[in-house]
């Protein structure tokens, strides 16, 4: 980081990225099957060496991932390692739990799939780590309902690996015993709201809880539960196998280690990319073989339809870790990147997201119920040429009602887009509203009349 | 014991408490939908927001810091929190939106939003008068709507069972309805369905909420969603009269609020009483509202032919005098205590055997909540008084060889303890209710009921609590009747808000117990008059099975008696 004050470098964070090889989902052929992930990608090789070779005590485990510096590849990006520690200590009477959050169903984001379909063993590997850090004997693996096939490909997966010991009664010939549940999702995003989750796996509606309490003290089942992200977990062995430095290495020094890119929009070969966290936005775009048509790029959303969207002029020199896209003015989320070129109607982009979270939100929380479907109402009215120039101060203010003031972030994340496409594209929001004409003879929308060109309290014309 | 600050004032509190009750115990109002105090704490209807901050301590020293003033220093966190769900902690400072423009802007927006998919059809609907809604969006929501396009359409006038309908639109998914089904009866016949902003509430497909305390959801509900089927459209808020009382439905002693207009029940709500039952009741106890108006007796009958009420009680003092010690009193376990203690004395003044009651204990499936075994309201009262119980098996030979059977309310031919045949040849002087009362009567004169008198009932629980009149009868004027019985006027606290004092439309000729058994004494020169109820029942509290139960101590939620039963755990009111 060569300027203390600022991480806008517009130098990749992610070093000699090109030769970066893949380790998340290497260039194996069915790699999904048990047998080639053994011979050929050192398969439960870290889970013969910390449970049964005794390479790492629970504690040591965590002590490492916490020194790998993996952060959440969910969306929040938290320490895993610390998230571990917060795990109450061992009471023989109560059960505890570990969910993997396979819920993915943001709009842009689709890399748990992949490792779903190519290497769902790394990710069963990662769990059974997981379990043994914290030693816990059930592990809920919480698929998104739709991701149909994929439940199938993945239980298959698992059965595989119940087959060879890997999962059961006495790991590995260890007195480690830890199940794991697959467990199709309920078909909502919000189930993948860490708590909504765990009401859902209750059988009860998805309904995010208020925390506190937080789930390492109240979760599943009223029990201790630690929830991680698929590609967070399918990490863990990669730490194991090749130590917290090789992890630590890789990108940037706050948010390291290798991730998976989703790029889509406007580029000619979208789909998910492992490259080192820290690359430059500009470089993802060349990698996914840049923009359709030669056209030039006009706005980045970094990581998922709920982080804001960045104009192209803010995302050049922006690196993709945490750190640096805050201050860009976005976030990391899931890393899941839309590219959209010149020819975009920001207005429909934005009303497309708000109808997403519109249609999404649970209803539990009054801003979020009653304020994504007024957003949605008031930016198609803009989109299809009713609006007025007034409706963008009013959206303004609605995302200020709606932030902050809900269970779950489902608010914060259906205000953002709004917020921030309207702050960054206001020219095009504008450009499609109705003409506020005070001079000439026709009324504009901001109530103002013919005579006086004066607002009513109401903003209603007088005439 | 611990401190909070809120809006300047210091409050202690008890370790535990949730932010919103304790301003809601100490007088400051937040407004709130989703809060109940008998149920969960969900925190979704996001209105009781409040700015809340806990100080600030050195890390090291964990000395309080101070600022430039010598003030401690508090910590603020960057967003509003719900109240309800706000553990309070020692040294919190909360400002509400009485001391927060912050604060008040918060709740005014969140009432703007709660409204834009509300149908706003108060004119029509009937928790119009009565709604939190309503009341909270006057009180603290915003002058307007700044929502110009179409509202959310949903379910409207849907039957959810035999007595709740709902109207999914004016629902603001507070949640309180499936809590109640979840948490407090646990049939669990209603959950949220759909998402988002076309959520509401329902039963599973084909099934039926029939939940046998499915009204009390009606009652917690802050919106009309849900609303009673048989009070739909019946009478506006205010337009009736709600007057505090105890339900006559079963040995519980529900706590009620009885609605009426022209002097008729329309509507009995329950009311708050964390000793006896809470905050709900069942549906049975509101649908009996008709037994108050309809099938009356009115008007006191000599051998079936109307007459005047001296005429009657001189003919029955009369038939009293003539049996002389040979009379069979009935008391009853529906009368209350003043008239039961009334009919004692008579019967002592005459020299006959005390007074017995028909038992009903038993008789019905006890639900383990609030309908017991025993379907009379005033059991324990008579057992209280010393009155036992009638044999089933030797009453008919008793009420045979007696000159004159003396009734109290009940109906013992109903009551499967005695036949008409038995009667055969005995006079019988009855004060009862109902013109169905099976048991004939030679002299009748009828009895005020439970929504007409002043009275004391026990419940099972040895709980003294107070009757009021919610409606006139024909020959006492209520507000005559108030005066009497408190010697209060009208405009008091036993008042209500709606009354409507004139109304001369529906009134039943009858008169309480302890009007007419007065009269029946005297036509003998027996002289049982008392000023009011609240006397006699300063006369009954003598008695220590009955100690304390004054009049003014029981007041609007009861005295807890002495028990013998040393399991009874003593509740304190």
């Amino acid at each position: 980081m060569a300027d203390a004050d600022t991480l806008l470098t517009g130098q990749s964070k992610a070093g000699d990225w090109r030769s970066f090889e893949r380790v998340i989902l290497p260039p194996v052929r069915d790699l999904h099957k048990i047998d080639v992930y053994e011979a050929e990608a050192d398969g439960y090789k870290a889970l013969k060496d910390v449970v049964r070779d005794g390479k790492f005590d629970p504690k040591g485990l965590t002590d490492e991932v916490k020194a790998s510096g993996l952060r959440g590849r969910g969306g929040a990006g938290f320490s895993t390692g610390l998230k571990w520690s917060f795990m109450p200590p061992v009471d023989p009477d109560k059960p505890r739990y570990l969910c993997c959050n396979g819920d993915e169903s943001e709009p842009g984001t689709f890399k748990d799939r992949q490792i779903f379909e190519y290497n769902p063993h790394l990710m069963i590997e990662g769990i059974m780590l997981a379990g043994y850090a914290m030693t816990i004997k059930t592990c809920y693996l919480y698929i998104r309902g739709e991701y149909d096939d994929y439940i199938q490909h993945v239980q298959r997966a698992v059965n595989e690996a119940y087959d060879r010991g890997y999962i059961g009664k006495n790991i590995l010939g260890t007195d480690f015993s830890m199940d794991l549940v697959v467990h199709a999702g309920a078909g909502a995003y919000i189930c993948g709201e860490e708590t909504s989750l765990m009401n859902s796996l209750e059988g009860r509606r998805a309904y995010p809880r208020i925390k506190p309490p937080f789930p390492a003290q109240v979760g599943v089942f009223g029990m201790p539960t630690t929830i991680n992200n698929v590609e967070t977990l399918a990490d863990v062995p990669l730490v194991v196998n090749r130590g917290a430095d090789w992890f630590a290495g890789i990108g940037p020094e706050k948010h390291p280690g290798p991730v998976l890119y989703g790029i889509s929009g406007h580029v000619n070969r979208p789909g998910v990319y492992e490259y080192p966290t820290g690359m430059l936005i500009s470089d993802l775009l060349e990698v996914a073989g840049g923009a359709r048509g030669g056209k030039r790029i006009k706005a980045v959303v970094p990581g998922g339809s709920s982080t804001p969207p960045l104009t192209w002029a803010m995302a050049e020199p922006t690196t993709m870790d945490a750190e640096t896209l805050r201050e860009a003015g976005s976030s990391m989320g899931t890393g899941g990147l839309c590219f959209l070129d010149e020819d975009t109607d920001m207005v429909s982009f934005t009303r497309r997201i708000a109808h997403f979270y519109h249609h999404e939100s649970c209803g539990q929380c009054t801003p979020c119920r009653e304020g994504t479907g007024w957003l949605e109402k008031c930016l198609a009215r803009i989109d299809e040429g009713n609006g007025h120039t007034r409706d963008l101060d009013l959206l303004l203010e609605v995302c200020d009602q709606m932030e902050g003031r809900t269970v779950c972030a489902l608010a914060d994340a259906a205000a953002w887009p709004v917020r921030w496409g309207i702050k960054r594209f206001r020219d095009e929001f504008e450009a499609k509203c109705r003409p506020t004409a005070f001079a000439s003879g026709a009324l504009g929308g901001d109530g103002a009349t013919e005579q006086t060109g004066e607002l009513t309290p109401t903003g209603v014309p007088t005439t | 014991m611990p401190q909070v600050t809120i809006d300047g004032t210091t409050h202690e509190f008890e370790p535990g408490a949730k932010l919103l009750q304790l301003c809601l115990d100490a007088g400051t109002e937040i407004p709130h939908f989703c809060y109940h105090p008998a149920m969960s704490v969900p925190a979704n209807c996001r209105q009781c927001l409040v700015k809340a901050g806990t100080p600030i301590f050195d890390r090291e020293t964990k000395e309080p810091v101070l600022d430039e003033n010598g003030e401690q220093k508090i910590n603020f966190g960057p967003k509003l929190q719900p109240s309800c769900s706000l553990d309070v902690t020692d040294g919190m400072v909360v400002h509400t939106q009485l001391s927060s423009q912050e604060v008040a802007a918060a709740q005014a927006d969140n009432l703007e939003l709660l409204l834009i998919n509300h149908p706003l059809d108060c004119p029509i609907c009937d928790q119009a008068g009565q709604c939190p809604l309503q009341i909270q969006a006057y009180k603290y929501g915003p002058e307007g709507s700044r929502f110009e396009f179409a509202k959310v359409h949903k379910p409207k006038r849907v039957q959810l069972g035999p007595n709740v309908v709902m109207d999914a639109e004016r629902c603001i998914n507070c949640t309180r309805c499936t809590r109640f089904t979840a948490e407090i009866t646990e049939t669990h016949q209603l959950t949220i369905i759909n998402r988002g902003d076309k959520n509401h509430p329902m039963t599973a497909p084909g099934e039926v909420f029939d939940d046998a305390y499915s009204m009390c959801t009606t009652d917690i509900c802050p919106v009309g969603a849900l609303t009673e089927d048989y009070f739909r459209f019946q009478a506006r808020v205010w337009e009736m009269a709600k007057t505090p009382t105890i339900s006559d439905f079963g040995s519980a002693g529900i706590n009620v609020d009885v609605w009426t207009k022209n002097n008729e029940v329309l509507r009995i709500t329950p009311r708050q009483n964390l000793d006896a039952n809470e905050y709900w009741m069942p549906d049975a106890a509101r649908l009996i509202y008709e037994t108050y108006n309809e099938g009356r007796a009115s008007g006191p009958t000599l051998n079936g032919t109307p007459t005047t009420w001296e005429a009657a009680a001189r003919e029955a003092g009369r038939m009293v005098q003539e049996a002389g010690s040979d009379v069979l009193f009935l008391g009853s376990a529906y009368a209350t205590v003043e008239d039961n203690y009334l009919l004692m004395r008579l019967a002592e003044a005459v020299g006959a055997p005390a007074p017995q009651f028909v038992d009903r204990r038993g008789s019905q499936a006890d639900d383990g909540f609030l309908v017991s075994d025993d379907p009379a309201p005033n059991t324990e009262g008579c057992l209280r008084l010393g009155m036992k119980p009638v044999d089933p098996a030797l009453l008919p030979s008793a009420a045979a060889s007696a000159r004159l059977v003396y009734i109290l309310q009940d109906d013992p031919v109903q009551a499967e303890v005695l036949r008409v045949e038995d009667l055969e040849g005995t006079p019988v002087v009855l004060h009862g209710t109902h013109v169905t009362h099976r048991t004939p009567a030679t002299v009748s004169l009828p009895l005020a009921m439970s929504v007409e008198t002043l009275g004391t009932y026990v419940n099972r629980d040895g709980r003294a609590q107070l009757l009021r009149p919610a409606k006139m009868v024909k020959a006492m004027n209520r507000s005559l009747l108030m005066a009497v019985g408190t010697g209060q006027s009208r405009n008091d606290r036993v008042g209500t808000p709606f009354d409507r004092w004139h109304d001369e439309a529906n009134q039943v000729d009858c008169l309480p117990g302890w009007a007419t058994i007065p009269q029946v004494a005297a036509a003998l020169g027996v002289d049982l008059t008392f000023k009011s109820p609240a006397k006699i029942m300063a006369e009954v509290s003598a008695q220590p099975a009955f100690a304390g139960a004054t009049h003014g101590a029981m007041d609007l939620l009861g005295v807890p008696l002495e028990t013998e039963d040393a399991d009874v755990p003593q509740i304190t009111a």
